[in-house]
């Protein structure tokens, strides 16, 4: 099966009922609950080195870091909290999703489905494409904000400004529109996970190595996919700045 | 705890951040605090959405929205204005704008962000209505001053080249004017070193001064009736002539030899 082709079923399998929405929620579970605490703790100190650098080289530059927390807010919300989710989210749920389905076409389970007239695709792929996209919409509003208040907390205990200098000095460069943007991007990162990590599982080459091989060329497959992506989606949205 | 519970919470969680994030940033506000005052310009000079509106130098709101109207006319006094610039005002800052308010687009700031600044008017002067059109200031724009320097520097220079010749000429004059100009100044200083100039100086003060006073009595009452007579002397004294003064002096004995 090729990519474009499985990229296609699995699109009109998630747009087409039935829905089986107990398997959505327990894949949005795994992939919002479970990857949560991972990605604030990572997110979080990602937001204290984006203050500590960009103190250092405004002062470098201006004499003077009074312009950070717009900056750092600015380049966590369009960048750096979509983008460090989804790539944690894809080491995190890519690597597991390619290992599942790779077992299964290696013990012959998706053949077993086939058998019985179930579509492996809709069976398999559709759940996680929902529960990712969701997951990733969730998760990027989540890590985003979180992500700030870490920024906050350290502007405030490094730069010496107050938690309304922060918001004040955010409120210049941010508008709501950067979060929206940024929720497209989790959520369009999201997608793009299960459906990568499916399809290595999908060609999955028989033995433990096959599987392995699979997992591995899912995790770069989707890192490169996402950074590419970011690109695209950052470019389409600096027409709406 | 049940999946469904879990991405309950989540979905709960995400909610109320995306709420609080929009109460923090301003763009969501359910218990508005402002007024809002439409601000009509020609030239925005770069300022956008969301660059804040300062009063007296204090942050009081910011650009809500910024509409262009190329057939707008200001309703007061009919001027044509292509740009309405939507802001909101801290209803606490609301009684210092007055009619004759004044509104600036200004540059703050390192990296010069652009900001709305509003000058509080006189108490004489209505408060301003929420929802008025008021006509801004528009900022200078740099780019046509330069333009213009350009223009008359190169028009400066076009009449220095034609005229090259007239104008070497008008300078050499000029430098003799001012070359001569300085010598008289010179004799002047050493005249006035003169003690004899000084005396002349002097008297001529003295004169003036005794025509100011001669002049000054010659208005007062006393001169003005002495003149009066003076005048009526020389009236009465006009038909006398020789003969008749000579005659005059025989009768009476006296001999005098008259003219």
């Amino acid at each position: 099966m090729t990519l474009p082709l499985f990229l296609w079923q699995s699109v009109r399998a998630t747009f087409t009922a039935p829905y089986r929405w107990k398997d959505i929620l327990i894949q949005l579970e795994f992939v919002s609950w479970q990857s949560l605490p991972v990605i604030l703790f990572c997110l979080c100190f990602a937001a204290i080195v984006t203050i500590m650098e960009s103190s250092f080289h405004m002062k470098l530059v201006v004499q003077n870091d009074a312009l950070v927390p717009g900056f750092a807010a600015l380049l966590i919300l369009r960048e750096l909290g979509a983008v460090v989710s989804a790539l944690l989210l894809t080491s995190r749920v890519g690597a597991g999703l390619a290992a599942e389905v790779g077992s299964m076409k290696v013990t012959e389970q998706i053949d077993a489905l086939r058998m019985l007239g179930i579509d492996p695709v809709r069976f398999l792929v559709v759940p996680r494409l929902i529960a990712c996209t969701v997951g990733g919409f969730i998760l990027s509003i989540i890590a985003n904000l979180a992500c700030l208040y870490a920024a906050m907390v350290v502007s405030e205990i490094k730069l010496g400004y107050s938690p309304g200098a922060f918001i004040t000095g955010m409120r210049a460069f941010v508008d709501f529109q950067d979060l929206v943007f940024a929720s497209i991007k989790g959520a369009t990162f999201g997608a793009v996970i299960p459906l990568i990590s499916c399809y290595f599982g999908f060609r999955c080459q028989s033995g433990a190595e096959g599987v392995g091989s699979a997992t591995t060329n899912s995790v770069v497959a989707s890192s490169v996919s996402i950074i590419v992506l970011d690109f695209v989606l950052t470019y389409i949205f600096s027409h709406f700045y | 705890m049940k999946p469904q519970t879990k991405v309950g919470i989540l979905f709960l969680v995400a909610a109320g951040l995306v709420v609080v994030f929009a109460l923090a940033l301003g763009s969501f506000q359910p218990f508005s605090n402002s007024h809002e005052l439409k601000i009509a310009y020609n030239f925005a000079g770069g300022i956008e959405v969301g660059s804040p509106v300062r009063v007296m130098g204090i942050k009081v709101g910011k650009v809500r929205s910024i509409d262009f109207q190329p057939e707008y006319k200001i309703p007061d006094t009919g001027e044509e204005v292509k740009l309405i610039i939507r802001v909101s005002i801290d209803k606490k800052a609301w009684p210092t704008l007055r009619a004759d308010s004044r509104f600036f687009i200004n540059l703050a700031g390192v990296i010069g962000e652009k900001f709305l600044e509003i000058s509080p008017g006189s108490l004489e002067q209505p408060e301003l209505k929420p929802d008025q059109v008021v006509r801004g200031e528009d900022p200078p724009r740099i780019d046509q001053l330069i333009s213009q320097s350009y223009a008359l520097a190169g028009k400066v220079l076009e009449f220095v080249n034609k005229n090259e010749g007239s104008v070497m000429e008008t300078i050499e004059t000029m430098n003799k004017l001012v070359t001569n100009f300085d010598k008289m100044l010179k004799q002047l200083e050493k005249t006035s070193r003169n003690p004899e100039v000084h005396r002349i100086v002097k008297n001529l003060s003295t004169i003036m001064e005794d025509g100011a006073f001669f002049s000054q009595a010659l208005r007062s009452p006393e001169g003005i009736k002495t003149m009066s007579l003076i005048n009526d002397l020389i009236r009465r004294l006009e038909p006398l002539d020789a003969k008749a003064i000579k005659k005059f002096l025989q009768e009476e004995g006296i001999r005098a030899k008259l003219f």
